[in-house]
């Protein structure tokens, strides 16, 4: 898809190192934080949006989800960037649809996990961190999740590279994991941010479980481990019944798919 | 907390100002749907979370075993729901008082990289186009035979028939758009022009530096320790 330029100069290999520190740069801003915040296990009643935990947690997030962007997006092949905007709006309808509705779920990373799929982890990632800073623009709840949903991206592209996509019964189980991994990293966002969740159906799971005498922290993490790891089971598997269901040239504009062999049945098209 | 940025009559305050703003430049007919869509769920979750049961509350109002409706833990969630209000009222005051196109050429100009600002644009140009595209399958799938019929079941079938050719349509679709791209030189390196031009005055060009000092000055103070921050 993606041919050289025959007349202009190709980026030399500092742009590229650039690249990777910054990626590397993200990776540690977002380890960094979720680290802090776990270890120093700010008090229980936090201060909203204006407390240190707070402004820790959005800052460290969200830098980290931006230089994630910086480092990936300008080595994306345009086939990935033209379906980014496709994925965004997956997950905006989709995530605005369910949020809206009495059930546990958040169904919003539909088009993050397929652009991961389609086309590795690094683009995953960088879709789920658009998403959440692009969906602010309508919802700026969802700002803060911008590391969560960029951990999800990365996670997805794993789970492809690997081989998960390739048997339909494991697609769900990658996605279950997946979820356990980004609850637990989102929790402490909504803990110290919102002090809570944002919709009715996962409140009422937190308020359970602080009516039993958890801290607000561990009511989040659990009622996390309860939506989360459901919720990516079932977007992992609509993805891949979208992917399988993509035509043979749809799914050729993606290196990605063939280099790894994402998908079974692809064998004969396997190119270096 | 006792500080500012949690203060009440502070938030009350951003929050009308907000919304007094939106409603001089006529965004408030737009602006307010989405917020209310947007912070009532939040705040009926905050209720739930605080309101039924909060450690640190001792008037207590009611009690059904565990769940204790405690006047501290009330106080709290509409503390902390007026506090996020502020917040999410300004920030969609912003997004619904910019000029996308505008929006654009400023970040192509500022040495964004191209490419976040064709996501954006490609995005916000794309969902109101999703409406027509998702009712045009549905009237397609119709014509098949396709009955919408209640129960759980049906309802999911239903809307796989639906989902499945409306991602193919939009996959394809962005692959004829990214030969398009490819062709115009989209993933060339080296700098671009802009078509559009947005005005940018001294003040303006002034008050940016000194608003993003003054955001790194106000985070820095309340991580400070000591000097009130939590």
């Amino acid at each position: 898809m993606s041919s050289p330029s025959l007349t202009l100069p190709a980026a030399g290999p500092g742009a590229a190192r650039k690249r990777r520190l910054l990626e590397a740069a993200g990776a540690l801003a977002i380890a960094g934080t979720y680290i802090y915040l776990v270890l120093n296990q700010p008090a229980d009643i936090t201060g909203g949006p204006g407390s240190a935990p707070a402004l820790i947690a959005l800052s460290g997030f969200l830098v980290g989800a931006v230089l994630l962007i910086a480092a990936v997006l300008p080595t994306l092949p345009a086939s990935t960037v033209a379906l980014i905007p496709v994925a965004l709006v997956l997950n905006i309808v989709l995530g605005q649809f369910v949020g809206s509705t009495l059930v546990p779920f958040y169904l919003d990373a539909v088009g993050t996990v397929l652009i991961a799929v389609l086309a590795g982890p690094a683009a995953g990632a960088a879709t789920g961190a658009l998403s959440s800073i692009i969906w602010s623009l309508f919802n700026p709840t969802v700002l803060p999740f911008a590391a969560g949903a960029a951990l999800i991206g990365a996670l997805a592209g794993l789970a492809a590279r690997h081989g998960f996509f390739r048997r339909f019964y494991l697609a769900p189980v990658a996605g279950f994991v997946t979820g356990i991994i980004g609850g637990v990293v989102s929790a402490p966002v909504a803990a110290f941010v919102f002090g809570g969740t944002s919709g009715v159906a996962t409140g009422a799971i937190v308020g359970a479980f602080r009516a039993m005498g958890d801290t607000l922290l561990a009511a989040i993490t659990k009622q996390a481990l309860i939506s989360d790891p459901m919720d990516k089971a079932i977007v992992f598997t609509v993805v891949a019944v979208l992917v399988y269901a993509l035509p043979r040239r749809a799914r050729m504009q993606f290196p990605f798919l063939r280099k790894h062999r994402v998908l079974a049945g692809d064998t004969t098209d396997r190119a270096a | 907390m006792t500080t500012a940025a949690a203060s009440l009559p502070l938030s009350l305050t951003v929050a009308v100002v907000a919304v007094g703003i939106s409603a001089v430049s006529g965004s408030a007919r737009r602006l307010l749907p989405t917020a209310v869509a947007i912070l009532v769920p939040l705040g009926f979750s905050l209720l739930l979370v605080h309101g039924l049961s909060f450690p640190g509350g001792l008037t207590v109002l009611a009690q059904w075993g565990p769940v204790r409706v405690t006047a501290e833990g009330l106080a709290f969630a509409g503390g902390r729901g007026v506090q996020l209000s502020a917040v999410v009222l300004v920030l969609l005051l912003f997004s619904f008082s910019v000029s996308v196109p505008d929006l654009v050429a400023a970040l192509s100009a500022r040495g964004v990289r191209g490419r976040f600002a064709f996501v954006l644009a490609s995005t916000l140009t794309l969902l109101p186009a999703i409406a027509a595209r998702v009712d045009h399958i549905r009237q397609a799938q119709e014509a098949r035979g396709l009955v919408i019929r209640r129960g759980p079941v049906a309802r999911l079938a239903a809307f796989r028939q639906q989902v499945v050719p409306l991602v193919l349509s939009l996959v394809e679709d962005a692959g004829t758009r990214a030969a398009a791209l490819e062709a115009r030189g989209f993933g060339a390196p080296g700098p671009r022009t802009s078509y559009r031009e947005v005005p940018d005055s001294a003040a303006q060009r002034l008050l940016r530096p000194a608003l993003v000092l003054a955001a790194a000055a106000a985070v820095a103070w309340r991580l400070w320790p000591g000097s009130g921050g939590a």
